[in-house]
């Protein structure tokens, strides 16, 4: 329930991407302050005006963390943008640390009532925006090339946490053995790939589908979808698919999916991969 | 020139990148409005709300034409396109109410320790406005997909390729 908060599914919008425009905005502008102040002598008033920023920010890029750590955690081990977003994740934490030192710095100096903002503490802001606008590149790479969070709040169920690797190799009848029944609940899926063939599993009014793993439009994560009847809705576009065929119910998809013979014996769930 | 506006070069779209200034310092303006309102912070807050204002504004006419640009992709049947209006008639008053809000504090009103009520009034309706557009302009990545595969199309083409998936026709 407090995952599904922080990560703004009552609002239909993640609240992490919200947030964060606040540290930027008021980090950037804190560095304009800082600059002005460097080139223009005005006595204190924009050193002070940047210790004002420089402390709001801070208190938006605690906030930011704490939702940010909510939808990394969330991200699938294996995912491709996994390991852009613990870069993200680290280089936010240490630009929020060297705001942290230049708001330090500053608070002390700034007690005195002609002193200006300590060179140090403008250095380090200077670093940490610089940090901020790479890593906040890398975020946007997240939601813009990987579409993470992109229709998160629509998915009525916890989305994969983990692959599924299987092989039919050893197996007389081609079917691979995925999983344990009672690991898929209804609207669940499973992130499965089977002989090299990567496929989303899924549990929808007691019957087992499965079907391609990537949307025909824009490759969007199916096993991250939702349901409508017997359609999966791709979280980015919302193109729709029929589970039980694989044939496009609602575009902007043009291309049917390929689906997987699925079975289930003596509790577990098998798939076989025809090859041609 | 309409994928130069929506960052084909930097492979990121512009439009969602410039608006965090916009949408972040006007609130902020807000804030310092109140401190100073109430008493805390006196000339200064009024000065910080006056540069937040300043820099939403330069930012927020430069996100205008790559706003535009991002709209302009979007099918006129779908919802997306709708909301993409709405968005833009937002920004567009709550950009002039911020101009109109600036215009107000420059000269001798910078020098103030708290801001007058017609400003502070304007930076409230201001405030409310970029927020509401704000969420909209969500919504239409989050909810929509609006600019979300643009620049990755090819990226995941191969990795749902390796998967064996069907495919559309390449372009």
């Amino acid at each position: 329930m407090i995952k599904a908060f922080l990560q703004g599914k009552p609002f239909g919008y993640p609240l992490h991407p919200a947030v964060i425009h606040f540290p930027i905005g008021l980090f950037f502008l804190t560095v304009l302050l800082d600059v002005a102040n460097l080139l223009i002598d005005t006595g204190n008033v924009l050193a002070q005006s940047a210790f004002y920023t420089v402390s709001f920010g801070l208190i938006a890029a605690l906030i930011a963390i704490l939702l940010g750590l909510v939808d990394w955690s969330d991200i699938r081990a294996d995912h491709p943008a996994k390991y852009t977003a613990t870069i993200h994740m680290i280089l936010n934490l240490t630009a929020t640390a060297l705001f942290g030192i230049s708001w330090w710095l500053r608070s002390v100096e700034l007690g005195k009532p002609t002193a200006t903002a300590p060179l140090l503490a403008v250095l380090l802001a200077i670093a940490g925006m610089g940090i901020i606008f790479y890593s906040g590149y890398l975020g946007g790479s997240m939601v813009y090339d990987d579409g993470l969070a992109v229709g998160r709040h629509r998915r009525r169920t916890d989305t994969p946490d983990h692959t599924i690797h299987a092989s039919s190799k050893d197996s007389p009848d081609g079917f691979a053995r995925i999983a344990p029944v009672d690991a898929l609940r209804s609207e669940e899926t499973l992130h499965a790939e089977v002989d090299g063939h990567v496929m989303t599993i899924a549990k929808l009014n007691g019957e087992l589908y499965a079907f391609q793993e990537f949307c025909t439009h824009r490759f969007g994560p199916l096993s991250e979808g939702q349901f409508q009847d017997h359609n999966i809705m791709c979280p980015w576009h919302g193109s729709c698919f029929d589970v039980r065929t694989g044939k496009v119910t609602q575009g902007p998809a043009k291309v049917d999916l390929k689906t997987y013979e699925v079975k289930l014996e003596s509790g577990q769930i098998f798939v076989r991969v025809i090859t041609k | 020139m309409k994928e130069f506006l929506q960052g084909a070069w930097l492979k990121h779209p512009l439009h969602p990148a410039l608006v965090h200034i916009p949408v972040s310092v006007w609130p902020a303006a807000l804030v310092f409005d109140l401190l100073a309102y109430t008493g805390n912070g006196g000339n200064t807050a009024v000065r910080v709300a006056f540069y937040a204002i300043l820099m939403g504004l330069v930012v927020a006419l430069a996100a205008v034409p790559t706003g535009i640009a991002d709209w302009w992709d979007i099918k006129q049947d779908r919802l997306a396109w709708t909301l993409g209006v709405f968005h833009m008639v937002l920004n567009l008053t709550a950009s002039a109410v911020w101009a109109l809000n600036l215009g107000l504090r420059a000269g001798a009103a910078l020098n103030l320790s708290r801001p007058p009520l017609i400003p502070l009034l304007l930076s409230i309706i201001g405030t409310l406005l970029v927020l509401i557009s704000g969420y909209l302009g969500g919504r239409m990545v989050f909810n929509y997909g609006i600019s979300v595969g643009r620049n990755s199309k090819q990226k995941w083409r191969e990795i749902a390729q390796a998967g064996h998936a069907n495919l559309p026709p390449a372009k």
